[in-house]
């Protein structure tokens, strides 16, 4: 069974249609980017997914691990192993980052039957984690997202991915406001959660990323469908060659 | 002419008839008649008057209180207590001391009433009573000058460190709809450290009316904190009017916390009487239904080089509504002086409200005086991102509201009266997310 299987689906936010048939499935360990230019609906497609109510589904079917997901909530979504790494990382003042994390983890946990994890097992499991991503512990202590830097957001991205232990995990423009550096630990350690149970799906503007995390399959959406696909060297192309060479939209379906 | 007569009789029948009250020294009955005056020349503050441009208190003239006396022999609830925390415990129903319900602080700290009082403490009375209230000031002050049954005298010598802290418990105790008039003075000599507790707690679903007036003196180099929990029932109204007058080199704080009660107005006016004093002013309302509440604050800079920093926070679910005035004035000559004001809003409904507006007066020309405001409801960002990361709906908000609630209860210097706050406030929190929004 498909970890993901979206047929046909249209969105659109106040009256405009943003995605306009969308097919898309992935399989139980691979890695899947979706590119195109700006304003292909990408990030509408991540948001989507992650169940934003800003957008409205004006048709077409999504299923997770065979679950229909349009019909949950974003929470619902989140327990049932979809995670969303955001663009842009919202700041959160007064709350830690234990203390949300262990929230989210515990509300994941619960949702599966399994008993909540005492303070000891937590700050273990977290500071394995945070090796990975060659995080200090003492980002635990502060706001989540507050006063962070770019780089820092984005690992505390993946950092709660590497906790929550998802089925599928979107990237959204993860590659935006890193430098080099950073760019390689994110990389680093999306590479170390890649498994043959997960599938992950990057959504990038770039190829930059991708010759950190190599995909599977890219895919390039224009004008809210998905209008070629192919491996890895389509990115390459893509950056030698932009966007411009590729046809009106063929079905795919 | 009716509504003449109307307004005649509403503003007699809030007065104590001669029988009522004690004739006490001459000072005292020039005071309250001087406040009778007022009271009958003024009556309550009308939507005309810009300070009371959002308070609508028009059910209170409307309102036939009765007399408070038969109360008097009731034992108070445990209402007001301070949980988990070793505090002396002064209390007063409708206004009167209750000696055995209360835990007297040990020495030196002083506690006395106007009507026991000895020759010295007769004084203290005499010098202090009204010198910051003036009857002037607004009619429901001078209504309390009129009406109080007793004053509650709490002194602190100098150079004195109260750990524990003093919990007043101010409670309204009747059956039919009734008016108290609580009146307090705090007295705090130079170079003492103390924090007073004001736990105000009443009847639900009565219509009563507390009028309280507070007034603190802190003698130069102190630390005072100042803590106001209003948990008046659910149809009361509460007046609560503080004054502070600080001398010089003072760090003072207060927090108003308010949850309960169902038209509520604070007065809280701050005098910086010496240089190099500093005063942090804090609130934090949550409401729901039809409650009001409105934080109506006065700093009056009237010497050089002191700070004043308030944050005004409010959470309102239901039809609720708030408002915030923060006036600071900066007197001739008050040169460096730093003001920062801030109020924000969670709105948790659709049809809370609130008002909120800075009140500026400066005569000084090196001073810095900033201030911000905002209102609005829980950021769905913020929302959206818990909920994408498994916390369901209710959970998030729960987090994002007591986060909002934080800052201002960090800043309670007492750690266990803190700690106690912090789950107060987060039962109070699970009420507004009961409400409807």
């Amino acid at each position: 069974m498909p970890i993901l299987e979206i047929k046909d689906l249209q969105a659109g936010i106040a009256g405009r249609q943003i995605l306009r048939g969308v097919n898309l499935t992935i399989a139980p360990g691979e890695v899947h980017a979706i590119m195109g230019p700006n304003g292909s609906g990408k990030s509408t497609l991540a948001q989507v997914l992650a169940g934003r109510d800003t957008y409205v589904v004006t048709g077409g079917s999504v299923r997770l691990n065979g679950q229909d997901l349009l019909d949950m909530s974003p929470e619902e979504r989140a327990c049932a192993g979809l995670f969303l790494a955001f663009q842009y990382p919202v700041e959160i003042p007064g709350v830690s980052t234990s203390y949300f994390l262990k929230a989210a983890l515990n509300a994941v946990r619960k949702y599966h039957g399994q008993p909540e994890l005492d303070a000891m097992d937590f700050l273990k499991l977290m500071k394995q984690k945070m090796k990975l991503l060659d995080m200090d512990t003492s980002f635990l202590s502060r706001a989540v997202n507050e006063g962070f830097s770019g780089g820092e957001k984005k690992r505390n991205e993946i950092l709660q991915m590497a906790v929550l232990d998802p089925k599928l995990a979107i990237l959204d423009e993860t590659d935006s406001g890193l430098d080099i550096d950073a760019l390689r630990i994110v990389a680093g350690g999306v590479n170390s959660l890649r498994g043959p149970d997960r599938g992950i799906l990057l959504v990038t503007h770039y190829q930059r990323l991708l010759n950190y995390i190599v995909p599977d399959y890219v895919h390039v959406l224009r004008d809210g469908q998905i209008i070629k696909s192919g491996d890895k060297n389509l990115a390459l192309e893509l950056e030698a060659r932009g966007y411009g060479w590729l046809e009106e939209p063929v079905a795919v379906h | 002419m009716t509504q003449l007569m109307t307004n005649t009789s509403y503003l007699q029948r809030l007065l104590p008839s001669a029988s009522d009250s004690s004739p006490g020294p001459l000072w005292l009955q020039a005071r309250r008649e001087e406040a009778r005056q007022q009271w009958l020349r003024a009556g309550l503050p009308k939507n005309t008057d810009e300070q009371w441009r959002f308070t609508d208190l028009s059910p209170l003239a409307e309102t036939v209180f009765s007399s408070t006396a038969a109360a008097l022999a009731a034992a108070p609830s445990s209402d007001g207590r301070l949980p988990g925390i070793e505090a002396a415990e002064l209390v007063l129903v409708n206004g009167k001391f209750h000696h055995q319900a209360s835990r007297l602080p040990p020495a030196p700290v002083k506690i006395a009433l106007l009507s026991q009082a000895a020759a010295a403490e007769l004084k203290i009375f005499e010098d202090l009573l009204g010198t910051q209230a003036r009857p002037t000031h607004h009619g429901l002050s001078a209504l309390n000058t009129a009406n109080f049954s007793d004053v509650v005298l709490v002194e602190v010598p100098a150079g004195i460190t109260v750990a524990a802290p003093l919990n007043l418990i101010v409670h309204a105790v009747g059956a039919q709809p009734f008016a108290a008039y609580p009146r307090i003075l705090l007295k705090i000599g130079a170079n003492s450290s103390v924090t007073v507790v004001l736990s105000f707690a009443g009847p639900d679903n009565l219509a009563y009316l507390t009028n309280s007036l507070v007034e603190t003196y802190v003698g130069v180099g102190s630390r005072v904190e100042l803590v106001k929990i209003q948990r008046e029932g659910t149809a009361a109204s509460h007046i609560g009017s503080d004054y502070v007058h600080l001398d010089r080199d003072v760090t003072f704080q207060s927090l108003s916390l308010n949850q309960g009660g169902l038209l509520v107005r604070n007065n809280v006016t701050v005098t910086l009487a010496g240089p190099g004093s500093q005063a942090t002013l804090n609130g934090l309302s949550m409401t729901a239904g039809r409650q009001h509440v409105d934080n109506h604050t006065m700093l009056d800079h009237a010497r050089e080089h002191c700070a004043s920093h308030e944050l005004y926070k409010s959470l309102l679910a239901g039809r609720s509504s708030g408002t915030f005035t923060g006036k600071i004035l900066v007197r001739p000559g008050s040169q460096k002086t730093d003001a920062k004001q801030t109020s924000k809003a969670v709105l948790l409904s659709s049809q809370a409200t609130m008002n909120s507006q800075p009140q500026l007066e400066i005569y000084a020309d090196d001073v810095k005086c900033t201030h911000g405001s905002t209102n609005g409801p829980l950021d769905d960002e913020q929302l959206f991102y818990l909920r994408a990361r498994g916390l369901a709906y209710n959970q998030a908000r729960a987090m994002l509201t007591s986060a909002f609630a934080a800052d201002v209860l960090a800043r309670v210097w007492q750690p266990a009266l803190r700690t106690m706050l912090e789950d107060l406030v987060v039962t109070e929190l699970h009420r507004l997310e009961r409400e409807e929004f």
